[in-house]
């Protein structure tokens, strides 16, 4: 069995209008968070979601946890798909539910063995080191982005996957809620073997915690490695998504 | 002029195949359901009986009541003029039992619950809802048609037969007030009238028009893609599309009774 989290094999794969392609051939192995970052039509989030199995590349393979996503059914109980958890731009959240039916509706799904109480423990636990305790009975509706964004992760993670791709985490967040978020991540990191691949639109605690930066440009990895890695191989224009704001300011000057 | 004809035919069967798969796999989850999820699919089930039935019952109450009211007013001052005036019961069995309680009843529904079932699953589209749930591994068929799809089955079964009592209720009332036709007599010309064809029919009519009315509506539901627009689009085409196929299982099954 591979050790690999995913692997992009010669991936190709039509961006949204159909002018331009993502072409990637990558590999991230288990346990390491890697942050994705580029302008906008980079193919950031088309990364994320033929991870997910969501878009299927025209040409290559994506294997994920050791399995081809095209020979994954979706609702099998055992399924590689409840290994993943997947949190998009837009957070999903059944606007039908409250925030503390939503993150608890997996774990009623596929864990129908575990107690109420115990269940009921879990998601609040989740909910308060997010900061959510206090909007648990609201609707989505009544939450604001980065609110929901964070219900969304807390959803996200409550079957503990393998493997968690997130789309723009941190968009809608203050700067104090995005580094309590780096360190809850951080924190399942350290409790069990999480991979992490997160699409970042801009720099933030999130590219710096990485432990790998990928940067896309025009559906191309232009740089591949460590922080400091990349932010020598990144060409000008495309360091200020890898570098503090300051720092790549300065190197400008 | 042929190859318009031909187009429409091949997308009117395609459409119509489509619906049929949607119901066969709807079938399919009931009958043989995974252990994981059975109570959260349960709850949305229950859920949508309360929606469709119990809170459809007020006005279905009162438009069965004016429906019988009307049927037996025009029947009772007609009939009598032509000798007849004894038919009032089969002239209730027949129009409200057997054709005008399940008609009437589905389009009640259609106006409630198949518009919100289209909305709902066009917004959950919309907003990625959907996708969410597939990313979570719960199957949308599994927890999001098939409940709502046997909840409004039920619920339409159920509002027909209750229609049906109200409206020869209501007729009761007209016959007892304006035709001082007493109770009993009433009844007895009901029931002397009322066959076990009858009674099959409002069933088979129950059953087939809430299974078209839901297939219709979460198809066309889940077929909205990215943009909210879209949602009263598929909306209206659902309730159109669902009033056309009724009426022809309507016909489908009544025709051949009377050949």
């Amino acid at each position: 069995m591979s050790d690999a989290a995913i692997i992009f094999e010669q991936v190709r794969a039509p961006m949204l209008g159909g002018d331009s392609c993502l072409e990637m051939d990558l590999r991230i192995p288990s346990g390491e968070w890697v942050a994705c970052v580029g302008p906008s039509r980079a193919g950031k989030s088309l990364m994320v979601e033929l991870a997910a199995g969501l878009v299927v590349p025209e040409s290559g393979r994506v294997i994920v946890l050791g399995q081809d996503w095209r020979e994954v059914p979706d609702d099998e109980p055992e399924s590689v798909r409840l290994r993943v958890g997947v949190v998009l731009q837009q957070p999903g959240l059944l606007s039908n539910m409250t925030l503390f039916n939503n993150v608890l509706l997996p774990l009623r799904y596929h864990r129908g063995s575990i107690p109420d109480r115990r269940r009921e423990h879990m998601v609040m636990s989740q909910l308060e080191r997010l900061g959510l305790t206090s909007l648990r009975d609201r609707f989505p509706a009544e939450l604001n982005q980065g609110e929901a964004r964070r219900g969304a992760i807390a959803r996200a993670l409550m079957l503990e996957p393998d493997l968690l791709l997130l789309d723009d985490p941190v968009a809608g967040l203050d700067a104090d809620t995005v580094v309590k978020l780096t360190t809850y991540v951080d924190e399942w990191r350290a409790r069990r073997s999480l991979t992490v691949l997160a699409a970042l639109r801009d720099w933030s605690p999130f590219v710096e915690a990485a432990d790998r930066l990928v940067v896309l440009h025009e559906g191309r990895v232009a740089a591949d490695g460590t922080r400091d890695t990349v932010v020598e191989l990144v060409p000008a224009p495309l360091r200020r998504y890898v570098d503090k704001p300051q720092e790549s300011c300065r190197m400008e000057r | 002029m042929i190859t318009w004809v031909g187009r429409k035919t091949i997308a009117g069967w395609t459409y119509l195949a489509a619906l049929a798969a949607l119901f066969a796999q709807a079938l399919l989850d009931l009958l043989m359901p995974p252990r994981q999820g059975r109570g959260e699919t349960f709850r949305v089930l229950i859920k949508q009986i309360l929606f469709t039935g119990v809170d459809a019952l007020p006005v279905t109450t009162v438009m069965a009541l004016l429906l019988g009211i009307i049927i037996v007013t025009q029947a009772g001052t007609q009939l009598p003029r032509l000798g007849a005036g004894a038919l009032v019961g089969s002239i209730i069995v027949v129009t409200v039992i057997r054709e005008l309680g399940p008609l009437v009843t589905a389009f009640i529904v259609v106006g409630r619950s198949g518009s919100a079932i289209a909305t709902e699953l066009g917004n959950m589209s919309v907003t990625r809802e959907i996708v969410a749930l597939r990313l979570m591994g719960i199957a949308v068929g599994r927890f999001v048609v098939m409940p709502r799809m046997v909840g409004m089955v039920l619920s339409m079964l159920c509002l027909t037969i209750y229609f049906d009592v109200v409206a020869v209720f209501g007729g009761y009332l007209v016959a007892d007030a304006q035709l001082t036709i007493p109770l009993d007599a009433f009844a007895g010309s009901v029931v002397r009238a009322l066959s076990t064809t009858d009674v099959l029919m409002t069933v088979l009519k129950g059953l087939g028009f809430g299974s078209a009315v839901a297939a219709v509506c979460c198809y066309h539901g889940l077929a909205v893609r990215s943009s909210y627009t879209e949602v009263p689009q598929q909306t209206t085409r659902a309730m159109i599309n669902s009033f056309v196929l009724c009426l022809l299982f309507d016909v489908v099954v009544t025709v051949p009774l009377y050949l």
